[in-house]
């Protein structure tokens, strides 16, 4: 007998021809998350399992941070040979408990015996026998013993839900334009949580902005990375572009003009790393660059699709994301950022596509070179699994 | 790099780094022991007491030392409440740093009125409105000795005075940190009953502060413990920090004419800075006036955030402090500037110089230059709401 975890993943279920592809990425995930407590991983029946872990609530909480994992439970295995030394453990785990219960069974080896309803019946009898604070309620228990019959018998009291999502490495790569505020990571997650890979890019307009703020974008970005596994961040100096706008363009468009040259910034840098799209922090309507106008002038601007997962959320809806995935924070570190610099009195909200780009021509020809010398400049800094791992220019 | 913030915190001077490391490594025995070393570490240790007493015009044995100015501060404050009978009224100086001013709160919790008194227009406490607050029934007035932001020094001799007439028995709290060393800072001078001082301020070590009594002025201890300091300030001394402050004092007093120099330096940036740029605007008290301490200097550039000259000026390497909390979300002025009512946009395009005795005349023709250089750069490119509110506060 002894303690383990068991691992119950969702949506990879689906995926027919290419799911032995994505298990192997999946089971190395949980295994690199379990790695710190020393835990064995192996995939059995449809279902994952951890042992010899040190620690098996953090260790349960590590893995339920996976993306791609549906639930996971503590769970105590032994051998089914005889059932009523399962009885008998099955009562010693709802000892400590009050209130009312049932037991939910399943048996994969059909030829064992007793079959589900006949498990539920003994072992149920034999929790009552040996706990009389306990009462049977199969409709709404408080709480659930569950048996599974397999190569052993593991027996579980609870389930820690697990994020969801589909196992990282799978997905492709994203470009996250990480701004520092609330929003930007909560993008970052949810699209990573798709199994998509994560770089980002970071605008750093010293010195309008400070050290400190780039070092809260680089935090972000490491708690990112740990249920991301890798984040490599490009930091691109945008300080010149900015001036330029603010010298040479009308100042109500000055917020979307800046925009569409983080949106062509970042497609340069996406492409030169091999990601695939785009992805914002916006929602309709946050603010005067988030209208729908306004989001057809930013998108004018570049060709790779564009992601934007928070784009139908209240900002009461995002903000309680990032207080679930940690990064409210750090966000709310007051610094400023990139994208308040040079905020406009009254800024464009229904912005038309050609005054956008008759007054982004004011910028001339030094605009494309001002743009490749930002992407070839950008610092990258690489985050590995909540670390710093190295920067580089 | 030019280090211009020594209001925020100073160099360690070589004689404190050595007074330091000495202690660790020789006196580093705890002074409440019996044998010979804890009595020499002892000793030494009633020497920089003895010279903190001289130096403010107290007995050695009213000299408490704290782990900083901030828990001084909070025990001259807290300490003396502690001792009233029944609700009473603090007033404290609306430019007060938040050492002080964080102390309302409990203030108020132990049953205590605070009302604040604020600053004029030039950042100096303004007297007539707190004679009108003064009454009987006011236990503790507190106001600092220099302002940390404008250095507009405040005139605590007179509110000493006005204290006399009209609540005698009040205790007058003075706020050293930025004060001692840089201005006569007797107790007969400053007219305190509590006066605080920090180490790191006149290049000693984080970590040690003090609070020295006027003979005879009562307050409990806020910490439980040994009975260190006269049962002032249970725990074991920082002997380390200690003797650091003690070589800090000696350098000190070997720097002739240190306020003058201060005072010098700062004029000769001032100078520089108006000649390049008429529109510089001054917080706080005319440089040149004697309200002013000899090694403060507060301006702001219009039109350009405080918080980006500095870090603009950084770039030129030159450190200096800004008038506004970091944020752009969460725009705070800092006390000094609401006390004196300044307009926003001085409070956020404020640039702290802060001078200390390892400054170099040289240094200030250097940091005016590159000031110059990053105003011209940035001016062109303002943010806009500061422009506006320029126009409208300047021209």
């Amino acid at each position: 007998m002894r303690e383990i975890l068991l691992v119950r993943f969702g949506e990879v279920h689906l995926k027919g021809l290419n799911r032995p592809q994505f298990l192997r990425v999946l089971v190395d995930n949980v295994r690199r998350a379990a790695r710190p407590f020393g835990g064995r991983v192996w995939l059995s029946d449809s279902r994952i399992y951890v042992s010899d872990m040190t620690d098996p609530d953090a260790c349960a909480r590590a893995v339920a941070g996976v993306f791609g994992i549906h639930s996971v439970s503590r769970a105590v295995e032994m051998d089914k040979g005889d059932f009523s030394a399962v009885c008998a453990q099955a009562a010693a785990m709802m000892a400590p408990m009050r209130g009312t219960f049932k037991v939910r069974a399943r048996r994969s080896d059909k030829r064992y015996q007793p079959d589900s309803p006949g498990m539920c019946r003994e072992a149920g009898h034999a929790i009552l026998e040996a706990n009389p604070q306990l009462s049977v309620d199969v409709e709404h228990p408080d709480h659930v013993l569950e048996i599974e019959i397999r190569d052993h018998a593991t027996l579980h009291t609870g389930r820690l839900e697990g994020v969801g999502g589909m196992p990282m490495g799978t997905g492709g790569k994203a470009c996250l334009l990480l701004s520092g505020g609330i929003d930007s990571p909560v993008a970052g997650y949810m699209i990573a949580r798709r199994g998509v890979r994560l770089m980002a890019v970071h605008f750093h307009s010293f010195p309008y902005t400070s050290q400190r703020a780039r070092e809260k974008v680089v935090e972000l970005a490491r708690l990112l990375s740990v249920p991301c596994g890798r984040v490599e961040l490009f930091v691109a100096p945008f300080t010149e572009i900015q001036m330029r706008i603010h010298a040479q363009c009308p100042e109500a468009y000055g917020t979307i003009l800046m925009r569409r040259q983080m949106m062509r910034i970042a497609e340069r840098i996406a492409r030169r790393e091999g990601a695939q799209a785009l992805v914002t922090g916006e929602s309709v309507g946050q603010v005067a660059s988030q209208t729908l106008e306004a989001l057809g002038c930013t998108d004018d601007a570049c060709s790779m699709s564009v992601l934007r997962p928070l784009i139908g959320f209240d900002k009461s809806e995002i903000i309680a994301r990032a207080e679930k995935i940690g990064t409210f924070e750090t966000s709310s570190l007051p610094y400023e950022d990139c994208c308040t610099v040079f905020t406009p009195r009254h800024p464009a909200t229904h912005p038309r596509l050609e005054r956008i780009r008759e007054a982004e021509a004011l910028l001339g020809e030094a605009l494309e070179a001002m743009l490749d010398e930002s992407a070839a400049a950008a610092e990258k800094v690489v985050l590995r699994e909540g670390h710093t791992e190295g920067t580089e220019n | 790099m030019i280090y211009l913030d020594n209001s925020a915190t100073t160099r360690p001077c070589a004689a404190a780094v050595a007074g330091a490391r000495r202690a660790m490594e020789e006196s580093w025995h705890n002074p409440s022991a019996l044998y010979g070393p804890a009595v020499d570490a002892e000793r030494e240790m009633a020497s920089v007491r003895a010279r903190i007493a001289r130096a403010v015009g107290a007995r050695a044995q009213d000299v408490v030392f704290t782990a900083g100015g901030t828990e001084a501060d909070s025990l001259a404050l807290l300490g003396s409440a502690a001792r009233w009978r029944g609700a009473r009224r603090v007033l404290l100086f609306a430019g007060e740093h938040p050492a002080v001013l964080g102390a309302r709160a409990q203030l108020e919790a132990m049953g205590h009125t605070v009302q604040t008194f604020p600053a004029g227009p030039d950042g100096v406490a303004d007297l007539d409105a707190l004679s009108a607050l003064l009454d009987e029934d006011v236990a503790l007035v507190s106001c600092m000795q220099v302002n940390n932001e404008t250095g507009a020094v405040q005139p605590t001799a007179r509110i000493r005075a006005l204290m006399r007439e009209k609540c005698p028995d009040a205790l007058l709290h003075v706020d050293g940190v930025q004060g001692f060393l840089r201005l006569p800072s007797a107790l007969t001078q400053t007219g305190a009953d509590l006066y605080c001082l920090s180490a790191h301020k006149i290049h000693g070590l984080k970590g040690v502060g003090a609070l020295v009594l006027r003979q005879g002025v009562p307050i409990s201890p806020r910490v439980a413990g040994g009975g260190q300091e006269r049962g002032l300030r249970s725990g074991t001394e920082n002997t380390c920090g200690i003797a650091a402050l003690g070589a800090a004092l000696s350098w000190a007093e070997e720097q002739a004419g240190a306020a003058q120099r201060l005072r010098e330096m700062k004029l000769r940036l001032y100078d520089l800075l108006r000649a390049g740029a008429d529109d510089l605007h001054v917080n706080g008290p005319d440089p040149r006036a004697d309200t002013a301490a000899p090694h403060i200097l507060n301006l702001s550039f219009p039109g350009v955030g405080g918080e980006v000259m500095l870090h603009a000026l950084e770039a030129e390497g030159v450190l200096v402090g800004t008038g506004s909390a970091c944020s752009s979300k969460k725009r705070e002025m800092r006390s000094a500037f609401q006390a004196m009512n300044a307009p926003r946009w001085a409070a956020e395009s404020a640039v702290r110089f802060s001078l200390g005795l390892l400054n170099t005349p040289e240094e200030m023709d250097r940091a005016a230059e590159a000031a110059l250089r990053c105003f011209a750069t940035y001016r062109r490119c303002q943010r806009r709401a500061y422009a506006r509110n320029t126009a409208g506060s300047l021209r």
